[in-house]
């Protein structure tokens, strides 16, 4: 029973860190209709960023609030450098430049972090356990985890229902085409929302570097992992990527125990089946 | 379509080939070792290539049939001794098929983004499979210790662990791989698949079922993914479950896409490009110093080549050769004899569709006579379009029978109606444009001979010719029969519609505003054409041209709000109240229409 909760505990938790991810790539696919590989690529960047910037700054909450700011520009210039050119190219030559931007990513990494393991340390005000029950306690920061992900979810949500940008998301979201012939500036929109995306992986990967090791290959398991929830959820549709993350989460913290070798098939055969039942997804317009 | 690759890229292949038979007497055994891992990745992504460029579907678990192919060379190789290729290699092939027969089952049922991500699923899932048990040395690899050769009747005729041997071997399936899909891709099977790819519910409506087509097509690649997998395997007496892995099928999609997809030899070309960038990065003596970080260089060339080059090396290859409009020689006289036939009756009982709340077609029941111009009027929105869509089977009703001839085909998919011999034209231009014209009607004309798996034309070449032509001259393209669909004017494609449906043989026409667009003089030859149909053809057409639908129907219905409000000859509808008072509203009172 205590091991029951526990996983469900660690697999929300988990849920709600690859949420963050795979939010930036449905709202990336939705409204900007880019395939983009290199994705993972941004997570890894806020974990490296979260070494470097703890180091200097003592904490990782400080490195959070400096590191999403940072990420947000870099995104806004890998869309203004590369991106953009891909908006009316099909899948393919996406998929193969995006793929080009991983290699580089990848070898910038290696050039400046090295390949040795690294890792963050957790804020010493939060290094405690909550005991739940007489035998069964948990990690204070994990609670921290995902009370930080929901927070930056709502804002999201308030962001996407509220303001005038959040307004041509939504339109975007519902049909593409419309926000040009609205007279909306694209450019831009496309922009903050490339950006947004970026920043929203590097908040999950600054926020989980002290729960995880930080190694080079950490941003494509994150990929991989988010593009199975996004189809999950239905490409495009948010609620769908908040439900897909939940449900892989925990199918990933319940298959690391019961079946610890057969986690990862569970995964893509649990994304598989959706497909085969809805193969528009959970939430997706066919 | 594919067409044959010019002469340039003939003398360029050839030349490949040639320095493939040079290579091992000029250079050492690393550069053949080499050129041998390029030729057998080349057999791996003209396989892609087929299923990316010829069919449209775009896979990114095309490595899962390759990982397969290799594995099966390990599990059939005992422990100390050499796997007999003549066993090992076709079963390869087979297992890899059998496996794709699976994943495919499932996969193609989704399309697009979904498609790339399910079979990127897939791949995964055999490569965690491998990777996070024991099973087959685990994720440290396994080692295969003794390579396959080719024994007949207990005598050893190849050892394919000699070098030379195998590099020979290889070049020799590299040549033949090509040469089997550029057949493939040229055949009727071929055709069905290049049609799907440009327009999978045109080719549904012809009456072909693109999921098994994609399915076949899927196989096929697999299986040859598979023979690629096992003679990569073969190279290093290794394997690893990396070879399922989403990088192994990434890197496939690069080539496939850097060398020009839909080509078949363009792949090949990027496949080279590929390792040749890769081995020049990685070497010290060349970059210096930033050999060490060779994939900064790749990823910065990747990204060069989708921004500068498109089309890949292929679309550089072939400066857009202008296709001359040859004149047709197969110019055929106008009046051919056809075999009187009888058009199919069509019964309509209760048919009804709903979308949520709103009933677009509401209990429609019709009886529409052989032989006959059938015409359906209604103001905008009275679910005329609907009502086709519900009969063709591109809808499946909510209610009601539909049946042709006495058959009930209400509900059943649309290639299933087509092959019937109901054929339809669509409101808005509904055709291949990359074909030339003389393929749109190929393919509609093949929809209906027994079996469309064939692989060549065969007897039925003729036949096929013979309606082609007429066909062509019924609707008047026969001068431009070799003219790329693309290149039509308007009312010349609206007229290639008609000529589809004319050489697939279907006995019930469907037209959805066929003289949309068309000038006056095209109006007149097509109304003239229709009233001439109707020998041996039933005709349902839907038109807003009043004085053409009027003129050239047997009977006309009356649509308003998804309902029949009245049924009869033009004659009786011009003078009905009722008609004049939804159709034309206030304007009722005025002159008769």
């Amino acid at each position: 029973m205590e091991l029951v909760l526990i996983q469900v505990l660690n697999g929300l938790q988990y849920g709600l860190l690859i949420f963050l991810a795979a939010s930036g790539l449905t709202l990336v696919f939705g409204i900007l209709g880019i395939i983009n590989l290199s994705h993972g690529s941004f997570y890894m960047l806020g974990a490296y960023l979260a070494v470097t910037l703890t180091s200097y700054l003592g904490d990782v909450f400080l490195a959070l609030i400096v590191g999403i700011p940072i990420a947000f520009l870099f995104g806004a210039v890998i869309e203004w450098l590369f991106i953009r050119h891909l908006y009316d190219r099909d899948h393919l030559q996406q998929v193969l430049l995006t793929f080009g931007l991983i290699l580089i990513f990848n070898e910038l990494q290696r050039i400046l972090w090295g390949t040795r393991p690294l890792g963050v340390a957790t804020p010493s005000y939060l290094e405690g356990s909550i005991r739940l029950t007489e035998v069964l306690s948990y990690p204070v920061y994990r609670v921290a985890v995902a009370a930080i992900c929901v927070l930056l979810a709502v804002a999201m949500m308030l962001v996407i229902q509220r303001t005038r940008i959040g307004q041509m998301i939504r339109a975007g979201e519902s049909n593409r085409e419309m926000v040009e012939v609205l007279g909306i500036d694209s450019r831009l929109l496309f922009r903050f929302v490339f950006a947004a995306g970026v920043a929203l992986a590097a908040a999950a990967g600054i926020i989980a570097a002290p729960v995880e090791t930080v190694y080079p290959g950490i941003g494509e398991r994150v990929l991989i992992i988010s593009f199975v929830v996004v189809v999950i959820g239905g490409i495009g549709s948010i609620k769908g990527a908040f439900i897909g993350a939940l449900l892989i989460g925990l199918a990933d913290a319940f298959g690391k125990v019961f079946l610890p070798q057969f986690a990862s098939f569970a995964v893509y055969a649990l994304m598989a089946a959706t497909l085969i039942l809805r193969p528009g997804g959970l939430f997706g317009r066919v | 379509m594919l067409k044959l690759p010019s002469r340039s890229v003939v003398i360029l292949l050839a030349a490949l080939c040639a320095a493939a038979l040079i290579v091992p007497y000029v250079t050492g055994p690393y550069a053949i070792k080499f050129v041998t891992r390029i030729m057998v990745i080349a057999i791996f992504v003209i396989s892609l290539d087929f299923l990316i460029g010829i069919t449209g579907l775009v896979s990114f678990g095309h490595a899962t049939f390759f990982g397969i192919g290799a594995y099966v060379l390990y599990f059939v190789s005992p422990e100390a001794d050499a796997a007999n290729a003549l066993i090992a290699f076709p079963l390869a092939m087979i297992v890899a098929g059998l496996c794709a027969c699976i994943i495919g089952a499932v996969s193609v049922l989704t399309r697009g983004f979904y498609f790339i991500m399910v079979t990127l699923a897939f791949g995964q899932m055999f490569y965690s499979l491998f990777h996070d048990t024991r099973f087959a040395g685990g994720s440290d690899g396994a080692y295969i210790n003794v390579k396959p050769a080719v024994t007949l009747a207990g005598a050893s005729l190849l050892d394919l662990g000699g070098r030379l041997t195998f590099y020979h071997v290889c070049l020799v399936l590299l040549v033949g791989c090509y040469l089997m899909f550029l057949a493939l891709a040229r055949c009727p099977l071929g055709r069905v698949l290049q049609g799907i790819r440009h327009n999978e519910q045109r080719v549904a409506a012809l009456g072909y079922n693109a999921y098994v087509f994609k399915l076949v097509a899927f196989a096929i690649a697999g299986s040859i993914a598979g023979l690629a997998g096992v003679l990569y395997a073969t190279i290093d007496g290794y394997v690893t479950p990396d070879l399922f892995g989403w990088r192994e099928s990434g890197v496939a999609i690069m080539m496939v896409v850097l060398g020009g997809t839909g080509t078949l030899y363009g792949p090949v070309l990027g496949a080279i490009l590929y390792a040749l960038i890769e081995e020049v990065l990685k070497t010290s003596s060349l970059v210096g110093p930033l050999a060490e970080h060779w994939s900064l260089g790749l990823g910065l060339f990747l990204i060069a080549a989708v921004l500068s080059a498109p089309r890949g090396i292929a679309g550089l290859l072939e400066r857009r050769a202008a296709t001359a409009a040859k004149q047709s020689t197969t110019a055929v006289p106008p009046s051919i004899k056809r075999v009187a036939a009888r058009g199919k009756e069509l019964e309509v009982q209760d048919l009804r569709k709903s979308f949520g709340g709103l009933v677009a077609v509401d209990n429609v029941t019709l009886r529409l006579a052989p032989n006959q111009v059938h015409g359906i009027i209604g103001p905008n929105g009275a679910g005329k379009t609907t009502f086709i869509n519900l009969l063709s089977g591109a809808l499946r009703p909510t209610a009601g029978q539909v049946r042709l001839d006495g058959e009930e085909i209400a509900g059943s998919p649309p290639h299933a109606i087509a092959r019937r011999g109901l054929g339809r034209s669509y409101q808005r231009t509904n055709i291949f444009l990359p074909f030339t014209v003389r393929e749109n009607c190929l393919l509609a004309a093949q929809a209906r001979r027994p079996s469309p798996f064939r692989l060549t034309a065969g007897k039925h070449w003729a036949e096929n010719n013979a309606d082609i032509a007429y066909a062509l001259a019924a609707t008047g393209l026969s001068a431009r029969a070799e003219d790329r669909a693309a290149h039509l004017s308007h009312g010349e494609q609206r007229q290639l519609e008609i000529a589809m449906l004319l050489a697939s043989g279907a006995r019930l026409l469907l037209l959805d505003e066929p003289l949309g667009g068309m000038g006056p003089e095209e109006t007149a030859r097509v109304t003239a054409l229709l009233r001439e149909l109707a020998a041996d053809h039933t005709v349902v057409l839907i038109e807003h041209d009043m004085d053409a639908i009027f003129a050239t129907s047997d009977t006309l219905t009356v649509l308003v709000g998804g309902r029949v409000l009245a049924q009869g000859t033009p004659d009786q509808i011009r003078r009905d109240a009722a008609v004049r008072q939804a159709y034309l509203g206030r304007f009722a009172d005025q002159e008769p229409i």
